[in-house]
């Protein structure tokens, strides 16, 4: 649960969260290219550390923090993994470049996490949803994006209520071994599925009443519009992607073990 | 004209038994504040929903009778048609309210009808402001309170600046302080929009003021139909167990003792007037 709390989104006002979130979009995508084409530690450190100004311009620097504590645990385990197999495929010996290899695989995932974090922490879902719409994307598949992000903490705290509820009635969740507990949790989803049935036939009544489909194209409140930031970021990224592309084809990039030992 | 008028109107749900509204013929005029109570399960929110079209076009089953609404025959007509001219507030404020800020939300109904982007603003604008709503349009509908959601869903269909509002419940989920304030905002509308209002409600206490027509439904069929100081003191009302106002049911009492007051109070406003003029008599 803690990585995902490290996606939260909260109600700021920043360059950041005033991109356009189509091109943040691209951004994030060209990050993650760039990562997957190099294996490098050098490269995936500059990577990791490039993302740092940004999260201080966006002021989400504490929700950023908990997102990669939680990215520790599979980093660690990523890592290990590593470690251990290519000791074994290596010969059973322990070299530096080894340790380093391993490094930078972890540091990759990082990254990943890292940059799509920083996606959904300066981007409001409205705006996610928006994008969503403008890209052509079907609108039914964006409301049921943006319903359903709306209706998650009213259902967070329906369960809470139900939970409550039943263990008032002396239901004991914690009680016996592994499946018995998942048992448990039913006169807990059996309620819930029920009353979010229900909800969703209300809802679809209310849609009704406010002339939902009434004609194929409908308009939009808001509008997304390219700004001077955007046109910024999008050459950051064409750049970024050029010279990663060029690096990769036609430079040799050294390990740090090599550079150490020179 | 009347601008809400059925036939015999009978409906049954599908795969229900029985009809759930049997032989209703009624007539609603243009700008009257209409309350529609009885029972609980007596088929209001029912009928509600043919006003809309609702049924017979959400909810299928069987529907016999005529009924038209603005002049549209509701069978006739898609339920986005008839939503120009009725509004429909539900009960359970949380539920109507699907996008993640208010003003999205009020816009909702008009992005539908493809409005402009121009007057869809003046719009939201309008509606917020008519509800005291304005200052919540940046807020996340779950940020609210259940009185605030309620005004905000009573916006968004207040935008589509409807001829008729329907609303079912509205202040069962509130606080009767909060449910006094929203009904306020819907008497306003009533009076000074000449929006006509169909208000299904128990509280009549809070609402029997506004009224200027009744209607009293039973098993679903409508029992009393009419000028409400004449149904809220007729013996059936009580009978039936409508929650007639206590302002009433206290004329009923003295009357009984011989204490005789020239008009049926409906409020407890009026009750305390009439009652100050009999004390200062003695
Ligand atoms: N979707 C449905 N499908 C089948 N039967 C229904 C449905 N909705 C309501 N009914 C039945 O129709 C009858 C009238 O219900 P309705 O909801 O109209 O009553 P109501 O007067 O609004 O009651 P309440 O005051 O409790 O809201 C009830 O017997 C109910 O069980
Ligand atoms: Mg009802």
């Amino acid at each position: 649960m803690s990585m995902f709390s490290g996606f939260q989104f909260r109600k700021i006002s920043t360059p950041i969260h005033n991109l356009d979130p189509r091109i943040k979009f691209i951004f994030v995508i060209v990050i993650f290219a760039v990562a997957i084409m190099f294996n490098e530690f050098l490269v995936l450190v500059v990577l990791f550390f490039a993302h740092i100004p940004i999260v201080l311009v966006a002021k989400v620097q504490r929700e950023w923090i908990r997102s990669m504590r939680g990215a520790a645990f599979l980093a660690t385990i990523i890592f290990v993994t590593n470690l251990v197999f290519s000791y074994i495929y290596g010969g059973y010996q322990l070299a530096p470049w080894i340790l380093e290899n391993a490094i930078a695989l972890t540091l990759r995932f990082v990254v990943l996490v890292e940059s799509f974090s920083i996606f959904f922490l300066t981007t409001s879902p409205d705006h996610l949803g928006l994008a969503l719409e403008q890209s052509h994307i079907p609108y039914e598949f964006c409301f049921a994006f943006t319903t359903a992000v709306r209706f998650v903490p009213v259902l967070a705290e329906e369960a809470q209520t139900i939970m409550d509820a039943q263990k008032a009635r002396g239901l004991e969740l914690e009680k016996g071994n592994f499946l018995k507990r998942i048992r448990n949790y039913i006169p807990i989803l059996i309620p819930l599925i029920v009353s979010a049935i229900r909800r969703s036939l209300e809802l679809a009544e209310a849609m009704e009443s406010k002339a939902w489909g009434a004609i194929k194209k409908r308009t939009n409140l808001y509008e997304l519009k390219v700004r001077k930031g955007d046109y910024i970021l999008i050459t950051l990224t064409i750049v970024m992607l050029i010279i990663a592309v060029y690096v990769r084809l036609y430079l040799s990039i050294p390990s740090l073990t090599s550079l150490i030992s020179h | 004209m009347p601008i809400i008028e059925t036939k015999d109107l009978t409906y049954t749900y599908q795969g229900a038994t029985k009809p759930s509204i049997r032989e209703v013929s009624i007539k609603i005029e243009k700008g009257e504040f209409v309350i529609l109570t009885g029972p609980s399960g007596c088929g209001k929110t029912t009928l509600c929903r043919c006003f809309n079209g609702l049924i017979p076009h959400f909810y299928t089953g069987t529907l016999n009778g005529t009924i038209n609404v603005a002049n549209l025959d509701v069978t006739k007509h898609q339920i986005h048609e008839l939503a120009r001219h009725v509004g429909f507030v539900f009960q359970n404020p949380e539920n109507q309210l699907f996008a993640l800020s208010v003003e999205k939300d009020v816009a909702f109904a008009l992005e539908n009808l493809g409005t402009p982007r121009a007057e869809m603003q003046e719009r939201i604008e309008w509606a917020l402001k008519a509800v005291g709503a304005y200052e919540l349009r940046e807020r996340a509908p779950h940020e609210l309170s259940g009185g605030q959601q309620q005004r905000v869903a009573i916006a968004s269909v207040l935008a589509m600046q409807p001829n008729v509002m329907i609303l079912d419940e509205p202040t069962s989920f509130l606080d009767p302080l909060t449910a006094k304030k929203i009904f306020e905002v819907i008497a306003e509308l009533n009076e000074q929009l000449g929006i006509t209002v169909i208000l299904v409600e128990h509280r009549l206490d809070l609402t029997a003021q506004y009224a200027d027509h009744v209607i009293i439904m039973d098993e679903g069929k409508v029992v009393l139909d009419g000028n409400p100081r004449d149904i809220f003191n007729s013996e059936e009302a009580r009978l039936i167990g409508v929650g007639i106002p206590k302002a009433t049911r206290l004329f009923q009492i003295l009357k009984e003792d011989g204490i005789n007051i020239k008009s049926v109070p409906i409020s407890s406003a009026e009750a305390a007037k009439a009652l100050r003029r009999i004390l200062k008599h003695d």
